[in-house]
């Protein structure tokens, strides 16, 4: 009958689940749900050779971003330093383990992992997803996406420092090092990383 | 039996996948490009949304009168509850830091949990309320739950930077566990809920604004 032009020309919303009509959108445009208002979808705009290049940076990024201190205090002539991963594991080896994992996990881990995720998400769809072990590889790498973006809360951690060096210049001197700076151009490239990257388009790899 | 005939997934024998958003003839047990099971609706979720939600308002209590941080300055030893911190940071003149603070650890968590149970209860109860301005303030939630987290990576770098012995030490306290508890738990309340229910189960009557 005409179940393959439903297929193709209808979505349903994942909120309420109304099937909506698809129109072709100008780009900049997402098409909202009309009885929700959740978004439905956008222009299919990625290009991945873009995206590699903000990818390779945020990577080379990540490693000055949690080796250098991104906070350094300065207290009656004693200095303390701290990374990222030493915040985690101050508070873990008070015994706050659940504080301590949560911290890694949306500050050092969920970034790393998506970051490589993306990357080798990239390098598959360039070598064009031929071999049935590249396509099974690659929808396992996009069924994680969701959970991993989650995960990851740069923004959230360069505000937190900016809170922290508010509060403790109250009783001490603070400085901000190379950690610091790269850190929040991790956060900068991979805003724009994930501003370009739209899971729809590579789940539709899979389709051609 | 409505005016303006809107015909849902369900109605017309389509189901959306929730984890690659394809769109599968709802006879498939198994998404046809992901290989996830199709789920018309997930009814089993209002039931794990309900439990998580109740455990994180339980835990916000204990978050909230137990102290967070612990200060030894000089040998004088202060416990902070979250509220407590906030009114240092007025005291002390760093107004927007207390305002920043305020929101993801005050503000952020109780908007979150209460609705959440708003939201909750209108699928449960089939209460009279406008669905858009709840999937409106679903939403809302969906995005600034995750804020919360501030303070624990304030807590963090803390704890990490002053550490020098009887002078002056920061320490966690009680609450940060439980606090952490509550951002992941309803994080999860919020994740794991299927929002197709909300439409189905309310009259029609109640969309007009």
């Amino acid at each position: 009958m005409q179940d393959d032009d439903i297929d193709n020309s209808v979505t349903l919303c994942r909120a309420c689940d109304l099937a909506v009509r698809r129109r072709a959108l100008p780009s900049n445009v997402r098409a909202l749900c009309p009885r929700c208002h959740t978004a439905l979808y956008d222009t299919p705009y990625c290009s991945i050779n873009g995206m590699l290049a903000l990818c390779i940076s945020a990577l080379a990024l990540f490693i000055p971003a949690n080796v250098f201190p991104v906070l350094e205090l300065h207290f009656l002539g004693s200095v303390r330093t701290a990374t990222v991963f030493d915040g985690a594991m101050a508070v873990m080896d008070l015994g706050y383990w659940i504080v301590g994992i949560a911290v890694l996990v949306a500050a050092v881990l969920g970034p790393g992992i998506l970051l490589l995720s993306i990357f080798a998400q990239l390098l598959l769809v360039k070598s064009g997803l031929t071999t049935s072990w590249q396509r099974s590889l690659y929808t396992r790498l996009l069924k994680q996406q969701g959970l991993l973006s989650q995960l990851t809360m740069l923004e959230i951690y360069v505000i937190s420092f900016l809170v922290s060096a508010f509060q403790l210049s109250d009783f001490s001197d603070i400085y901000f090092g190379v950690g610091t700076f790269s850190f929040t151009m991790l956060f900068l490239v991979t805003l724009f990383l994930q501003r370009e990257y739209s899971i729809e388009h590579m789940w539709s790899y899979l389709n051609d | 039996m409505t005016d303006r005939h809107q015909s849902t997934g369900k109605h017309i024998g389509l189901c959306h996948c929730s984890v690659c958003h394809q769109t599968n003839p709802i006879e498939l047990s198994h998404c046809s490009r992901c290989g996830a099971e199709n789920k018309p609706r997930d009814y089993s979720s209002l039931h794990k949304s309900w439990a998580l939600l109740i455990t994180a308002a339980i835990l916000l209590i204990p978050a909230n009168i137990y102290p967070i941080t612990t200060l030894v300055n000089q040998g004088k030893v202060t416990h902070d509850t979250i509220f407590s911190g906030i009114t240092h940071l007025v005291h002390s003149d760093m107004l927007p830091i207390a305002i920043i603070v305020f929101t993801a650890s005050i503000l952020v968590p109780w908007l979150k949990i209460i609705g959440l149970a708003t939201y909750l209860i209108a699928i449960s109860f089939d209460l009279p309320v406008s669905k858009r301005k709840l999937m409106a303030g679903f939403h809302f939630i969906e995005w600034i739950g995750r804020w919360s987290m501030l303070d624990l990576f304030v807590i963090s770098l803390t704890v990490a930077l002053v550490n020098m012995g009887q002078l002056l030490d920061a320490k966690p306290a009680p609450a940060a566990t439980a606090f952490a508890l509550v951002i992941l738990l309803t994080q999860l309340a919020a994740k794991v809920l299927d929002t197709r229910l909300l439409w189905d189960r309310l009259d029609v009557k109640n969309d007009k604004h």
